[in-house]
């Protein structure tokens, strides 16, 4: 199920939203909307909770995590992190991290089984995430972007990168992450496919700008769906994919 | 991009009101008043700006008209062909090239007369050239009568043609009048157009649009049309010959099997056969409509062998449908459309996958393409059981589970609505949830203490410390230097000093309130200060402070006669003591002011009269200055008036009287 949301006129859901299998975080804004957007999917299946990180709203950039673990930059205050801890359940553990990247959602992409990471992340914080987040971690780049977490949109079933990602880094991206990948946008054209959707194995929220092609391509390849599967990209999809962007 | 639409042309006017638009314009925007007294130069000034005036105004007009309209080779065929059709080019290029031929003569007609005010020699020669030029110019106009009507139509013609885009995927319906083509168009889009029982209800093109597949299509449903030869055919089918020429579009040739529309079936597919040649390289279908009065199996034999001519190539296909009853309606589109589509991407693929392929194309073919990983192993979503029996959320479902949304409306919406932050908690007693902890307890950071055990653990820490010092782990082995290391030491130190005097010496020199930056070959140093730092590094000063010495000028001769002076002020020159005291006090004060003069006169100061040192300076000042008086540069010296105001920008409110300074 993909659902298009905004917060605060912003299509950057991104952002302002961090989406994984066991909870969900979301920024305090002035209206409930954007909350009741993931509510109305989530609701009693996983906590979601209200959160600020440095007192900003940037969670989603701020913070990096899947089921198993939630990473937090350094600038997290003490307040902030005993309301993570009160929120979500104790199987998932947080770890406050001191890293110079402090943008941990830009620099981290991670599902459940791998993570890629920013080049320039620290040996230590390499080891953070693999213990917390319970994965692989990989340093890569998308296409020639450090920012991997930006460009990047991941789940269990599926990945999207970044709109002009040849075919070799696909390949080489998707058989490091196990699962299929697409390249493709959000948000009508945008290419921060990671910082304009969150995902994960049951639902995603894009920005709302977001186009009726960009839309069945994410819940293609990211199965969210009766009948929704990577191979509509090539097939069905494809004709409408040449006919809008070519 | 060429454009589509024409909506945007201003009114062309008549040529009345052309000719009032500018005629008009010049009365308003020149001066009026001319007096026969005034000199004749400024006459023709006048009366030549009128004219230049009045041509500029037509020319800025007519090329107006002619900028708005299309050029015909500018635009794309489709749209050039649909105006030939409509407005007949010719005509149109005629009505178009008049209106430039007129701008040129106007332009002549101006240029002669400009010509002839410059030898005119009283006012009403003048204003006779002036009037004979703008009369020929008015009747130029007048001439445009014609075209100027002619093209008004046609802006208000195209103004109301349909926007039809010419590279976009489209379906272009065709066939004889009365087949249901308008009826189909309705049906699959929302285009609002005419339908009646008679043929030719439809006499232009009208254009709908529908969404399949998340794209846009546009369907455009064309006037019927009459089998007879291309000359012989009026505006409204030569509407249609020129979409289904000129469009690259999926056709759909629509026939009447049950002949209600009052042609034989035999006619439809002769019509197909005859316009058959516009159908290269399209894809087209064969449309059989109103099946639910007569299907193409009930036919007899003979009308099928003939319908079969069109479809047995294997290029046609035969579609079914029916407007009246809705049936196969959708599924006519959707073919139509799957087919269109086909077509269209496999030609792009083809031009991207080709040699010159641009970075644009192989972009698209990343998008459609989906990397699996070499496993082939299907990954596994982790989905929790809770969500597999969970009702799908509805918002007009009046018994839906109530949101965060709905509670925030009920208690006074965005902005009043405080959400409770710690409601959800998940606490191991719920009573918990709304307990209050200070972040800072006796002087603690309370957070620095959520570990039970952390007091112990830190004890823990600091006693394995404590033993690591005992230990002796933290020793270092003293380092010894030798006597080279602290001569060395003391040398980096004693450069470091230098260094930082000199640093702090240069940057209380810069701290300048205000006084000028005098260079450092100006200072005035001392010969103490130079004696001093000689000294200091080691060479011995006496032969340079030596020399400097002599080099000084003395004072000795000046002290003398200072001192003679001064001397007879005090004990009084035994000579002089029988002068009278008049004298005396005389004598002294002519001395005095003798004294006084050498010694205030400044341009002899410091210079020495001897050494002739002023007036080589007086020499050079006056080279100096030669080459400004030269050039004859403006000096402080010189003579100079500021602007004065004009009187009207200083005096009051005009009266009622004349407005000379005009």
């Amino acid at each position: 199920m993909a659902v298009r949301a905004q917060f605060e006129n912003s299509n950057e859901v991104g952002v302002f939203a961090n989406l994984t299998n066991s909870y969900a975080l979301v920024a305090t804004g002035g209206s409930m909307k954007f909350y009741s957007v993931f509510e109305a999917e989530l609701q009693d299946i996983i906590p979601i909770c209200h959160v600020t990180i440095a007192g900003t709203r940037i969670v989603g950039r701020l913070t990096a995590g899947n089921r198993r673990g939630l990473l937090l930059p350094t600038s997290t205050t003490d307040q902030e992190l005993q309301h993570i801890r009160n929120s979500i359940p104790d199987t998932v553990k947080i770890q406050r991290i001191e890293e110079r990247l402090s943008a941990l959602g830009n620099v981290i992409c991670c599902n459940d089984r791998v993570a890629l990471v920013h080049p320039d992340i620290e040996r230590e914080t390499e080891e953070t995430i693999a213990d917390v987040l319970g994965v692989e971690v990989f340093r890569q780049t998308i296409s020639g972007n450090v920012l991997v977490g930006s460009y990047c949109a991941l789940s269990n079933q599926g990945g999207i990168v970044h709109p002009k990602t040849s075919m070799q880094d696909q390949a080489e991206l998707s058989s490091l992450l196990q699962v299929p990948l697409v390249a493709g946008s959000v948000n009508r054209g945008s290419s921060l496919v990671g910082a304009g959707m969150v995902v994960n194995d049951r639902m995603a929220v894009t920005g709302l700008d977001t186009t009726a092609t960009e839309l069945s391509v994410v819940e293609s390849v990211f199965r969210l769906g009766e009948g929704n599967a990577p191979g509509n990209v090539e097939g069905s999809l494809g004709a409408a994919i040449v006919e809008t962007f070519y | 991009m060429a454009r589509m639409t024409w909506k945007n042309i201003a009114p062309v006017p008549t040529s009345q009101e052309f000719l009032d638009i500018v005629l008009s314009r010049t009365q308003r925007r020149l001066p009026t008043q001319i007096r026969a007294g005034f000199k004749i130069s400024r006459i023709r000034a006048f009366y030549t700006r009128k004219v230049k005036y009045t041509a500029e105004t037509f020319n800025e007009k007519l090329s107006a008209i002619l900028d708005t309209f299309p050029r015909l080779q500018d635009i794309h065929p489709f749209h050039s062909a649909l105006m030939n059709t409509l407005y007949d080019a010719d005509h149109f290029r005629i009505a178009l090239g008049q209106l430039s031929t007129a701008k040129h003569l106007i332009e002549q007609v101006a240029r002669d007369y400009v010509r002839l005010i410059k030898y005119a020699q009283s006012l009403f020669q003048c204003k006779q050239l002036k009037r004979a030029g703008l009369g020929r110019m008015a009747t130029i106009t007048k001439r445009l009568k014609g075209s100027l009507e002619y093209l008004e139509q046609v802006r208000q013609h195209l103004g109301r043609l349909p926007s039809i885009d010419p590279n976009t995927r489209t379906l272009l319906i065709c066939g004889y009048p009365n087949v249901g083509k308008s009826s189909f168009l309705k049906s699959v889009t929302r285009a609002d157009v005419d339908v009646q029982p008679y043929a030719f209800t439809t006499k232009s093109l009208y254009v709908g649009h529908f969404d399949y597949k998340y794209l846009r299509f546009q369907a455009i449903d064309t006037p019927g049309i009459l089998d007879h030869p291309l000359e012989e055919m009026n505006t409204i089918e030569m509407q249609s010959i020129t979409a289904i020429a000129h469009l690259r579009s999926a056709v759909l040739y629509f026939v009447d099997l049950s002949e209600q529309c009052g042609y034989t079936v035999e006619a439809q597919v002769k019509l197909f056969h005859s316009i058959k040649p516009l159908f290269a390289n399209k894809i087209v279908f064969l449309v059989v409509n109103k099946i639910d009065a007569m299907r193409p199996e009930d036919l007899d034999l003979e009308k099928q062998a003939l319908l079969e001519t069109i479809t047995k190539s294997g290029e046609v296909q035969m579609l079914r449908l029916s407007c009246h009853t809705e049936e196969g309606v959708m599924d006519v589109r959707n073919i139509a459309c799957d087919r269109l589509l086909a077509v269209r991407v496999e030609q792009k693929l083809k031009n991207a996958i080709g040699s010159a392929a641009s970075q644009e194309a192989v972009n698209i073919l990343n998008r459609i393409h989906v990397s699996r990983p070499l496993s082939g192993v299907e990954p596994e979503p982790f989905i929790p059981d809770a969500v597999l029996n969970r009702m799908k959320y509805d918002p007009n479902d009046p018994n839906r589970p109530k949101l965060e949304r709905d509670i925030e409306v009920e208690n006074g919406g965005a902005g009043v609505y405080n959400v409770n932050l710690k409601k959800n908690y998940i606490l191991e007693n719920d009573e918990w949830k709304q307990d209050k902890i200070p972040e800072i307890f006796n002087g603690r950071n309370v957070y620095d203490f959520i570990d039970p055990d952390i007091e112990a653990k830190l004890a823990a820490l600091e006693e394995e410390e404590e033993q690591l010092q005992a230990s002796g782990y933290y020793d270092e082995a003293e380092d010894i230097e030798d006597e080279e290391d602290v001569e060395i030491r003391e040398k980096a130190e004693y450069i470091r000093e230098q260094q930082q005097l000199i640093r702090n010496a240069a940057r209380s020199k810069k701290a300048l309130k205000n006084r000028a930056i005098i260079p450092r070959s100006q200072t005035t140093k001392k010969l103490s200060d130079m004696e001093a730092h000689l000294e200091k590094l080691g060479l011995d000063p006496s032969a340079i402070s030596e020399r400097a010495r002599s080099k000084s000028r003395g004072r000795a001769s000046r002290r003398d006669a200072d001192e003679d002076a001064d001397m007879m002020d005090v004990d009084g020159n035994p000579a002089n003591r029988a002068m009278s005291v008049a004298r005396q006090n005389k004598q002294k004060a002519i001395e005095k002011a003798k004294a006084r003069a050498r010694s205030m006169n400044r341009r002899e100061d410091g210079t020495g009269e001897s050494s002739g040192a002023r007036s080589q300076a007086e020499k050079m000042a006056k080279l100096n200055q030669k080459k400004m008086n030269r050039m004859a540069r403006q000096g402080e010296a010189d003579r100079h008036q500021t602007a004065s105001i004009a009187k009207h920008l200083f005096s009051g409110k005009r009266g009622l009287g004349s407005t000379r300074s005009r």
